[in-house]
């Protein structure tokens, strides 16, 4: 349980970054791609979702484990 | 009164209310946490396609569960989905339920967020307020 709380409480901070670090994401060329947050920081990043979750898995990380979000142009719309 | 507080972040195009989640299931074994918007508008929890991804379940598991699969219509697009009965949603220290939730097996975006829909607020009987203006939202549960 304790183990949970800390995982989620890891996800929830390094999900806070990207958000409040869109901008320089972008900034950095990470528009149109899957970023990969840890400790808040950009680990890993793709076009292509599934080709990162596997160089993920082969660093050794647990994809299940981290925040992951399409850095989208400034200016997109999605309506859901 | 629970009062359970809920982010409001700038996500294309517009704020949005979310919450941090963790979904589980002892078969097939689901540990995941996502960030899902709340969405008045979804009257099912669908699980975005990226946070499937994220959980790397074998052809094997999905197979196991291909019985319970459902045709869902999203954003003008349809995603085939696989409903996993009596999973656990769990937010933080709040509170703890269960859900019949769905899950995309094919799907072309894979951009769609997890979307936690009415039947999650309506589990709980949960108010929703949501003041974009002041970047403020929240859940209130009556104890």
């Amino acid at each position: 349980m304790e183990q949970e709380q800390q995982i989620l409480q890891r996800f929830q901070r390094d999900s806070e970054w990207f958000y409040r670090n869109i901008n320089s994401l972008r900034k950095k060329g990470f528009v149109g791609k899957f970023v990969a947050i840890k400790n808040s920081e950009p680990i890993a990043s793709d076009k292509n979702i599934t080709s990162m979750i596997e160089e993920l898995s082969e660093k050794g990380e647990n994809p299940s484990f981290l925040f992951i979000e399409f850095v989208h142009p400034e200016g997109f719309t999605l309506i859901l | 009164m629970l009062r359970i507080p809920v982010e409001v972040n700038f996500f294309a195009g517009g704020f949005r209310p979310m919450l941090n989640v963790i979904l589980s299931l002892k078969d097939p074994k689901i540990f995941l946490p996502v960030k899902g918007i709340i969405d008045t508008g979804s009257p099912t929890t669908l699980v975005g396609i990226k946070d499937m991804i994220r959980m790397r379940l074998s052809k094997l598991q999905i197979k196991k569960i291909e019985s319970r699969k459902e045709e869902v219509n999203v954003g003008g697009g349809t995603v085939e989905t696989i409903k996993l009965e009596n999973m656990k949603i769990r937010i933080g220290d709040y509170l703890e339920t269960e859900l019949n939730i769905k899950f995309p097996i094919k799907g072309e975006n894979e951009k769609q967020p997890t979307l936690l829909g009415v039947d999650f607020l309506e589990k709980r009987r949960a108010k929703f307020y949501f003041n974009p203006s002041k970047k403020e939202a929240y859940l209130e549960i009556d104890d």
